[in-house]
């Protein structure tokens, strides 16, 4: 406490001065009610503060004129010059305490003691003004202040033993534990009955406290019943507190250590306490009944039942509603009704609660786990600038050391990365209710089936995720499902199913949306896409190459616009949100069957493993996880390659040359790499120059003029400052693979 | 987890010595300098409880308890207030804002620590 007195002392000086301040501009106007309040409100901190700090000759003096101005701010007093000069000497009298808190000065002391006096009795005067009814006292109007002075003996001094009250507060507290030691041996049994008003737990009150607090007193039974009249289990609003205790409590403490407990909620409870024994009836060999028998006195009235705390809940119920024929029946069912949904929730708990168990978890802002990931991904950068020199260096140590940062990088990362992973389950339960809505809408009748809602996913990657599942469920909704007549026609059940998977496949995780519906007519498709001119009618297309036709843009098929899908932004929005976050979307369907849309993500975000190479000496990563196997090719044979297509293990492997693809014209080497990477179901293999090795990537988003290209999707910093951009094997096969078809 | 606190008071001392009662024994602890101040704590972070001044400036202690009980997430956190009246009548005015206990100023930390803990634990 001592080391915020100097605290206390100065910020008094600051209130001082702006007391001073606003008496000021209460000298030019007198009915300033800001300034009036103002100075009421100093004097009410001023006080308070050195009653906390022990000045408590401060806190007596300001106690009077804050008196003063609580009746000046309340309209009963008029401020008036004798008030204001009073005040202003104060200022001058408030710094000397300041100076001299403890008055050890005996000339300051006797000053004080004058200064006192002066205020009292300018009090007492008031005061004396008020009791004799005067609801608005104007001091100049009234009588001369001179006049006044015999009264000041005459009436009793009021307000100095409120002073005292404020210095007893604190001595109060030192001789409450002396009581509570003479008092111990005398142990007295209570009934304590609580009937809660309805808004106790409005009030933030937590009663459980109380019976925690009750225990500490001694020992206690806690008997919970429900107020009878006022139960409406139908219309009961669960803020509302309906509840009722009885508490035997066996304590040495006496009644006003129970009353202590309840101080806040007084007024927020019908409080009764009652004195049944003068010894502890826990001891009682017939406790049990005796504690019954007071019960059923006390709860007759006013509770429904009442139960032992630490019996099953269900038994005394019973036993009471037997007792007690007047209970309407209705009420038991519902009690019953309401037992239900109990029961099941304790089953999933204990379901979860083995997965708990195991790992306590705690909460984390997001923005933290987000400075970790950037911290990490800094890390890993500058390792692998560590790990570049300790290779240029001859120095063995330093490549030890490099090697074992590199490892402690890779777990920490590894580690950093678990730890952003959350649940799909969030993202996916949303949509239940959506599809509810929907087919209601709709008049379809469909069931939405979630499997896999365990999946982990980056916590970026979920938000993203969200509207493209959206756009997919509406469009599945509206177009692919059919209604429920024409479906049972089809002899599919009325209902529709929908399903979605999440589940793990390498490094990717992926969402596959299902529905049993009428799938994709292609014809129709097509016919479309010609008349909108987006193929030439004249074109050959497969199955795949029109599902392609669905996510151009502004391509929608739906016969009318409706309100819940087909305004022409879908599947080339819905591609575009998911290629955002480096994912893939791919549309299967079978007409009359139903259409499958997989959504293919990269299970983190920022940093990735890759395959460092080069082409025409620029640095290139390959993401390790679309990497298949990697073959040293003699650079003769790509080039008189017929058609783009190697044999490599036995297998014809078609294959992308990136020296010609990237307009590379230097001399090649004489041995190729043929990196081959899975495409959807297909190998493929991609050409390059050199193999560097293994790198842990770190992924920057290229700048926004480079937002048009689609080979790259991202860059990297390496060792030694040099740029590798990142190469999208996927894109890449698209856009060289498709160049006939756009 | 540590409780969060917040404190309003516009005594910066008063501030200084809760803070550092509170924080002592272990709560997390925000400090507004009147009601108005108090507002930009009460964003959605967890407060599991606030102590109040009643006189302050800009926002006094009442209005900030009436806006605090009408906010859907603060609802039902304790609040209690710091008084040096000992007059019913402003308890009351208080409780009726939605008030659930009081500290009567002034008071030891001790003091302090044991209503705190009456009403959130």
């Amino acid at each position: 406490m001592d080391q915020f007195k100097q605290k206390a002392i100065e910020e008094a000086y600051e209130l001082i001065a702006d007391l001073e301040a606003s008496l000021l501009v209460l000298e030019d106007n007198s009915d300033d009610k800001n300034h009036i309040s103002k100075v009421f409100r100093i004097m009410h901190t001023l006080k308070g503060n050195s009653a906390m700090f022990g000045f408590d000759y401060i806190a007596e003096y300001t106690h009077h004129i804050e008196s003063i101005y609580d009746l000046v701010r309340n309209d009963k007093l008029k401020l008036n010059k004798d008030i204001f000069d009073l005040t202003l000497n104060s200022v001058d009298h408030l710094n000397l305490l300041l100076e001299d808190v403890n008055l050890a000065e005996e000339a300051n002391k006797t000053r004080h003691t004058a200064k006192l006096n002066e205020l009292i009795d300018f009090v007492k005067k008031i005061n004396a003004l008020i009791e004799s009814g005067i609801s608005f006292i104007d001091l100049d109007a009234a009588k001369t202040p001179k006049e006044q002075a015999p009264i000041e003996n005459v009436v009793e001094p009021v307000k100095p033993v409120e002073a005292e009250i404020i210095i007893q507060s604190k001595v109060e507290e030192k001789t409450e534990n002396i009581v509570v030691e003479e008092t111990k041996e005398q142990i007295i049994s209570y009934l304590i009955t609580i009937i809660a008003h309805k808004e106790m737990l409005q009030l933030g009150t937590n009663p459980i406290f109380l019976f925690d607090d009750l225990a500490q007193l001694g020992k206690t039974e806690v008997y919970v019943g429900i107020e009878k009249d006022s139960v409406d289990f139908i219309a009961l609003n669960p803020i509302q507190c309906h509840l009722t205790w009885n508490v035997i409590l066996a304590t040495s403490q006496g009644e006003d250590a129970i009353k202590d407990v309840f101080i806040f909620v007084e007024s927020d409870c019908d409080l009764e306490i009652k004195k049944i024994a003068d010894d502890n009836v826990f001891d009682k060999s017939d406790a049990q009944t005796f504690i019954y028998q007071i019960l059923e006195t006390t709860s007759s009235k006013s509770l429904l039942e009442f139960n032992h705390s630490f019996e099953i809940i269900t038994t005394p119920v019973v036993k009471e509603e037997k007792k007690k024929a007047a209970i309407p029946t209705v009420k038991a069912t519902v009690t019953e009704e309401i037992a239900a949904p109990v029961e099941i929730k304790k089953v999933e708990k204990t379901s979860t609660a083995a997965k708990d168990a195991a790992a306590t978890s705690i909460r984390v802002p997001s923005e933290r786990l987000d400075t970790l990931m950037n911290l990490v991904s800094e890390l890993v950068t500058t390792q692998a600038r560590l790990s570049m020199f300790a290779e240029t260096s001859d120095n063995t140590e330093v490549t030890a050391i490099a090697e074992n940062v590199q490892k402690l990088t890779r777990q920490l990362r590894d580690i950093a990365f678990n730890i952003c992973l959350v649940p799909i389950q969030n993202l996916l339960t949303r949509f239940q209710r959506l599809v509810r809505d929907l087919s209601a809408e709709l008049k379809k009748d469909v069931e939405l089936y979630i499997e896999g809602s365990e999946t982990e996913l980056d916590k970026s990657m979920i938000e993203s995720l969200s509207d493209p599942i959206m756009h997919i469920l509406r469009n599945s909704l509206d177009h692919g499902i059919e209604m429920p007549d024409v479906r049972e026609k089809l002899g599919k059940p009325r209902m529709a199913a929908i399903h979605i998977r999440a589940f793990y496949s390498g490094a990717n995780v992926i969402l596959q949306i299902t529905d049993d519906g009428a799938g994709i007519d292609l014809e129709k498709v097509r016919s479309k896409a010609i008349s909108k001119g987006l193929v030439s009618a004249d074109v050959n297309l497969t199955k795949k190459d029109i599902i392609e036709l669905l996510f151009l843009p502004g391509f929608s098929t739906a016969e009318k616009i409706t309100g819940v899908s087909g305004r022409g932004v879908g599947m080339d929005v819905v591609r575009r949100k998911i290629m955002d976050i480096r994912g893939e979307v791919d549309v299967d369907t079978k007409p009359g069957a139903g259409t499958s849309i997989s959504i293919r993500l990269p299970l983190t975000l920022s940093i990735i493993d890759g395959l460092l190479v080069e082409i025409d000496t620029v640095s290139y990563i390959i993401p390790l996880s679309v990497v298949d196997k990697c073959y040293a090719v003699e650079h003769s044979r790509i080039v008189s390659a017929y058609n783009n297509i190697i044999v490599l293990d036995g297998e014809q492997i078609p294959f992308y040359y990136m020296r010609e693809e990237f307009n590379c014209s230097t001399p090649p080497p004489v041995l190729a790499q043929i990196i081959v990477v899975r495409y959807e179901e297909h190998r493929i293999g991609i050409v390059i120059d050199t193999i560097i090795g293994e790198y842990q990537a770190v992924l920057k988003p290229l700048g926004k003029m480079y937002k048009k290209q689609d080979m790259i999707s991202g860059a990297s910093i390496l060792g030694d400052g040099t740029i590798a951009l990142v190469l999208d094997s996927n894109k890449i096969i698209k856009r060289f693979g498709h160049q006939e078809l756009v | 987890m540590g409780k969060t606190i917040l404190i309003v008071d516009d005594s910066a001392s008063i501030r200084a010595v809760v803070c550092f009662t509170l924080e002592s024994a272990g709560y997390e602890v925000f400090a507004g300098v009147d009601g108005q101040d108090a507002l930009q704590y009460l964003d959605g972070r967890k407060i599991d409880l606030m102590v109040t001044d009643l006189h302050m400036p800009n926002m006094d202690g009442l209005e900030l308890i009436k806006v605090v009980r009408q906010m859907d997430m603060y609802k039902f956190i304790p609040i209690l207030f710091l008084t040096t009246e000992s007059q019913e009548s402003k308890k009351l005015e208080a409780k009726q804002a939605g008030a659930t206990g009081w500290i009567v100023k002034p008071f030891v930390p001790e003091k302090l620590l044991a209503v705190v803990e009456k009403v959130a634990r």
